[in-house]
């Protein structure tokens, strides 16, 4: 199966689940930043959840089926339109060849991701199809997707997406009528993260605790892949040690010399020595994926044993996900 | 190769996220921390755990990577993987066993001070009252050792440098910094391994690739190991570039 790209859009990437064997080497986890997202367009077209999907950046992206494509899109970026049909999310859809697809705005969030029956088709650089932007790795030849590429789907289709395909298959678009339910796998108020106090919460004085825990937080326009500036109540320390540089993650909130917040994401770097106030919920991630400069969040805390629990559970609920999927696909359809 | 028992000082464990804790031991930039933290490192990565994804070693800690869903499967006692995995570390710490320690490896690094590749060099010399060769003299005397890799991937962060050439960092930060760039800010001396915006005083320019993604081993340089600056000619630099 093959696409090209009329138009890329912001930024177009190709991603899957991350890199972890290189973190020593100081080679960032990367990966979707809205891991929830696609997972679930890797499950609703039969694939394992790390085959390498495409994030999109917001809307405004223009692509060619060249071929018959078996695909499924997830996320709040964009929304997915033939001519005027709108294609809904979070199920697998036969895309015949020479269709156009348009995604366009979706003002709900920022990311979106296109998965294939079988995965796009690139390179495992490091243990991931994941791009690395600034060390220019990974992916697509270590860049972002640009107009005129051609993008390939692995031929190697597992039983299940095989089936997809083969139930599907028509001369016009062509999706089920179930798809995954994306929203109950997310917290329902999607404008409160919650958090568990990181190693140096208690540097900081009790007003800006106060402050973090109860006032609203913005996100800037510096915000990027690497990480989110939040405009609020500056964070004042008490204890002024300096910190030695140590292992950061994805979702750590570090607080910076003049008191700002900055929100670690998917390309964050491995070590870093500012103090960190919190670290954000495994299971919020995704929604702080889909924030979009100007977006407010509230900080809830929660501990460390609740966040572990909240996790398993979740991953307990996808891991359900493929049986129903089968059961959709080789019964009722 | 020597042989030594498992000695280990004593530890805190702290939750990092769901999915990683971090030892740390005290606070302290120092070559014994480094041994403890390189010794114990390897103690984890030859005894993983279920579920055990990878570690990262720093000056102080070493953060330890993980799978919760197989960890909470685990018959370890605790009531969560955080606590699971902390038994477990405490408890490896104890071992009697003896692990092998390595002896550090020595790795040199050829570097064309100056000539256009280190444009802060003379400057850097005249801020010191000394000649371009005193610094580069300096700077290449010294056996330096790797604390930790951080930052972008394979930069090392190198201790050991001599404090008289402690230079703080440029006034206005450059652009671009060509991969392979020696520099030093304030009593740090480090490796650009790719092209990134830098506010180090540029003195020189290795040939060796510090960072590549299709090498077996990646990062040219690990935790642990030593480091020699070899000073080469304009000419020897062009040679191991091709």
């Amino acid at each position: 199966m093959q696409i090209s790209i009329i138009k890329p859009g912001l930024l177009s990437t190709i991603q899957d689940l991350g890199r972890y064997e290189y973190l020593a080497q100081a080679v960032p986890v990367s990966g979707a930043m809205d891991t929830l997202a696609a997972r679930i367009a890797n499950k609703a077209v039969g694939n394992e959840d790390d085959k390498a999907v495409i994030e999109l950046t917001y809307a405004d992206v223009k692509l060619k089926a060249d071929t018959d494509i078996l695909i499924a899109y997830s996320g709040d970026g964009a929304i997915l339109k033939v001519e005027n049909q709108i294609i809904p999310t979070d199920r697998p859809v036969f895309i015949p060849a020479k269709t156009v697809l348009n995604f366009v705005h979706n003002p709900t969030g920022s990311r979106t991701y296109l998965s294939v029956s079988g995965g796009w088709d690139v390179p495992l650089v490091l243990g991931s199809r994941s791009t690395f932007l600034t060390a220019g790795f990974g992916g697509f030849w270590g860049r972002q997707i640009r107009q005129g590429d051609i993008l390939n789907s692995s031929d190697q289709l597992n039983l299940d997406s095989a089936t997809i395909l083969e139930r599907l298959k028509s001369k016009t678009i062509n999706y089920p009528n179930w798809s995954i339910a994306r929203p109950l796998f997310l917290s329902a108020d999607k404008k409160t993260i919650r958090i568990v106090p990181a190693q140096e919460f208690t540097w900081f004085d009790g007003r800006s605790i106060v402050n973090f825990l109860s006032e609203p937080y913005t996100l800037s326009a510096q915000s990027n892949r690497m990480g989110y500036r939040l405009d609020g109540f500056k964070i004042n320390r008490v204890i002024k040690t300096e910190l030695l540089s140590t292992a950061i993650t994805p979702g750590t909130i570090q607080v910076t010399g003049n008191g700002s917040l900055i929100l670690l994401m998917a390309d964050c770097q491995t070590t870093g020595g500012y103090p960190r106030i919190a670290q954000v919920a495994a299971v919020d991630l995704p929604l702080c994926a889909q924030l979009k400069p100007g977006d407010k969040i509230y900080f809830k805390e929660i501990s460390r044993h609740e966040a572990e629990m909240l996790y398993l559970d979740r991953e307990r609920q996808l891991q359900k996900l493929p049986v129903a999927i089968k059961s959709k696909i080789y019964n009722t359809f | 190769m020597q042989s030594q028992p498992a000695v280990q000082p004593n530890f805190d464990i702290y939750f990092l996220s769901e999915q990683a804790v971090t030892v740390a031991f005290g606070p302290e930039i120092s070559e014994a921390r480094l041994q403890q933290i390189t010794a114990f490192d390897r103690l984890i990565s030859q005894n993983p755990f279920p579920g055990f994804r990878c570690s990262v070693p720093a000056y102080h800690t070493i953060s330890v990577f993980y799978d919760p869903l197989k960890v909470s499967k685990s018959d370890f006692p605790g009531v969560d993987s955080f606590a699971k995995v902390s038994w477990y570390l405490q408890k490896l710490k104890l071992e009697p066993e003896n692990i092998v320690v390595k002896e550090a490896s020595t790795i040199t690094i050829p570097v064309c001070y100056g000539n256009g590749f280190g444009p802060d060099l003379e400057e850097l010399a005249k801020s010191h009252q000394l000649s371009m060769e005193a610094i580069i003299h300096l700077h290449s005397a010294a056996v330096y050792k790797v604390y930790m890799i951080g930052f972008v991937p394979g930069f090392a962060y190198l201790g050991g440098m001599n404090e008289v050439l402690d230079t703080p960092r440029k006034a206005v930060p450059r652009q671009k910094i060509p991969a392979g760039s020696v520099g030093i800010a304030g009593k740090q001396t480090g490796i650009y391994p790719m092209e990134t915006p830098g506010g180090w005083q540029i003195i020189g320019r290795t040939p060796l690739q510090l960072f590549a993604a299709d090498r077996p081993q990646p990062a040219l340089l690990k935790a642990g190991d030593n480091v020699v600056f070899k000073p080469v000619s304009v000419n020897e630099f062009k040679l191991i570039s091709y």
